[in-house]
């Protein structure tokens, strides 16, 4: 059976990813983890200038999920391109480097280096984080915004663009559609939620930013309702992820409408979760005698 | 580094509230140095949801075995006392830099110095360094005498003991006897530490004033124990980290001068 995924022009091996901010640039994991079973490494997000990260502590873990507000702490492109992309390019799986900026310059500015740089898959746009003051979230709930960055992105490459949609939106259709409008070749979907634990004792929250963005198995039917409602909104491939620790957890995203999936958090619990699901995945589609993901689409109207 | 599912061969209790387990260790994951730690998934399910990270507390090479010690302080630890020997854990490890490659300075001797759940990577110090004929004092501080562990050290190592309470050794915390000591007794010498913040702390200073080398080992909030989720920062002084570096790859064990201590 065919396993691959076809997004703007391209393809990836196979539908399962490994979602930005829980596989770092690859090679943390390259002692765990066997790459040619990964479909897509999506990259720690990268900034035009390195990023300390927020205050310490960043995690906290909650009933079947992590928050978390690391403040895109990363090494900056030109260290990116320098130093990461090296190693990157000689994994077996696509690379998608995830571009997150303050503004839509830096976000422009950020591709453009990257442009220059052989061995990248695509380009994942991140308009949902929720833990910096000014860019990520802030861009992603406005769908004026997301379409004109997305257009804005569309005009300097190729290579296809996804992007990654925060659920923390009153209808993340219209979102979905803004970067469908600006040419996205697919969205993500999605991006953590927010989220804050107090501390009893010290009667002040946990994380020093206040909130933080859950992740983990708490998130999955929020992430599989977003992918049903966005993957019936627009055209474009919607490529599910939230929650994901099995195959059957993927499964639910791919029957929801998904195109392909990323494995975050449970990555953090058993860093083998994406080659684990991809095998639970082409045991069902062979059982169910399917012969692509596309499949899948059918049974949901 | 490998992922493996381990045997466990021994779990006991080392004192009223410290537990130590032993597991059948993976050669191909390579050799355990004292300080360094792997990360155990105590649940199969999705609460407690992440892997919790454990220091050494010894390793035997030639026997296949490694232990860690810890202290029931939540759910996942308290998960984990329930998990009889002949069960299997899910072992990703070693992980982390480890003590003992700060102790090729030319010290004559070292002092090491655990509080708590700190016995167990300090116990698993002292004996390596016995071994390589590294001279050391264990300065072991805890609450009372019925939570004092077992050490399982060498007996040419000196043990001191302190308790909050006096019930055991020295009143006090190890801090108080390191106060009390004279130049002569720390000439040549450095401290390496394991414990809760305020002993760290403590010994950075006691070091510091004396014109010593101190070595912590930093303990954080960890999610994913291999350096890619930038979750466990520390903050230190280097401007070139920009101001934080991740316990679990850069440490856990720091010269005590990089770190920012406040």
């Amino acid at each position: 059976m065919d396993l691959s995924v076809a997004i703007g022009g391209k393809k990836l091996p196979n539908p399962v990813g490994v979602a930005s901010g829980t596989f770092g640039y690859g090679g943390e994991y390259e002692q765990l983890v066997d790459f040619a079973a990964i479909g897509a490494l999506y990259t720690k997000a990268v900034t035009l200038l390195p990023r300390p990260g927020n205050d310490i502590p960043r995690i906290v873990e909650t009933p079947s999920g992590l928050i978390n507000s690391i403040g895109l702490a990363n090494v900056g492109v030109d260290r990116f391109v320098s130093e990461k992309m090296p190693h990157c390019r000689e994994l077996p799986c696509a690379v998608v480097v995830n571009i997150a900026g303050s503004s839509a310059d830096e976000y422009a500015r950020v591709l453009e280096k990257l442009e220059t740089c052989p061995g990248i898959w695509g380009y994942e746009i991140n308009v949902s984080c929720p833990n910096v003051k000014h860019g990520g979230m802030a861009f992603g709930t406005d769908p004026a915004q997301v379409e004109r960055l997305t257009a804005d992105l569309r005009k300097r490459t190729k290579n296809p663009i996804v992007v990654k949609l925060t659920p923390n939106v009153t209808d993340i259709r219209t979102i979905a559609k803004a970067a469908q409008e600006g040419g996205a070749d697919a969205v993500s979907c999605i991006n953590t939620l927010v989220g804050m634990v107090i501390d009893v004792g010290a009667k002040k929250p946990v994380l020093p930013m206040g909130t933080g963005g859950l992740s983990g198995p708490a998130i999955l039917p929020v992430g599989v309702a977003a992918t049903y409602a966005v993957s019936r909104a627009v055209s474009i491939p919607v490529i599910g992820l939230g929650g994901i620790s099995g195959s059957l957890d993927a499964l639910q995203y791919l029957l929801a409408g998904a195109s392909a999936v990323q494995i975050g958090t449970a990555n953090f619990v058993d860093p083998t979760t994406a080659a684990r699901v991809l095998a639970g995945i082409r045991e069902f589609c062979e059982r169910e005698k399917l012969s692509c993901i596309k499949d899948l689409h059918r049974f949901i109207p | 580094m490998k992922q493996f599912i381990a045997k466990i061969l021994s779990h006991a209790p080392v004192s009223d509230c410290f537990f130590e387990l032993a597991f059948a260790w993976d050669a191909a994951a390579g050799p355990v140095l004292p300080g360094q730690f792997c990360t155990i998934r105590v649940s199969p399910y999705s609460a407690p949801l992440l892997r919790r990270p454990f220091a050494f507390s010894r390793y035997d090479e030639k026997a296949g075995v490694a232990a860690i010690a810890y202290k029931k302080r939540g759910p996942a630890t308290e998960l984990l006392s329930c998990k009889p020997s002949g069960e299997t854990i899910d072992v990703i490890g070693p992980l982390g830099n480890d003590f003992f490659r700060f102790a090729t300075a030319g010290y004559t001797h070292v002092y090491l110095v655990a509080g708590g759940t700190g016995f167990g990577p300090i116990a698993f110090l002292a004996n390596h360094c016995a071994q390589r004929n590294l001279a050391c004092t264990v300065i072991l501080g805890c609450r009372t005498r019925s939570q004092l562990p077992r050490l399982n050290i060498v007996p040419s190592v000196k043990a001191v003991v302190c308790t909050d309470d006096g019930t055991e050794g020295i009143h006090g915390t190890p801090l108080t006897y390191l106060a009390a000591l004279s130049p002569p007794q720390y000439t040549s010498s450095a401290v390496f530490s394991c414990g809760p913040a305020p002993l760290l702390a403590g010994c950075h200073e006691w070091a510091l004033a004396r014109g010593l080398s101190c070595f912590v080992s930093m303990e954080q909030v960890m999610a994913c124990g291999v350096g890619a989720c930038m979750g466990c920062a520390v903050r230190v002084t280097d401007a070139g980290a920009n101001g934080f570096a991740r316990a679990c790859t850069e440490g856990p064990v720091f010269d005590s001068r990089r770190i920012l201590w406040t």
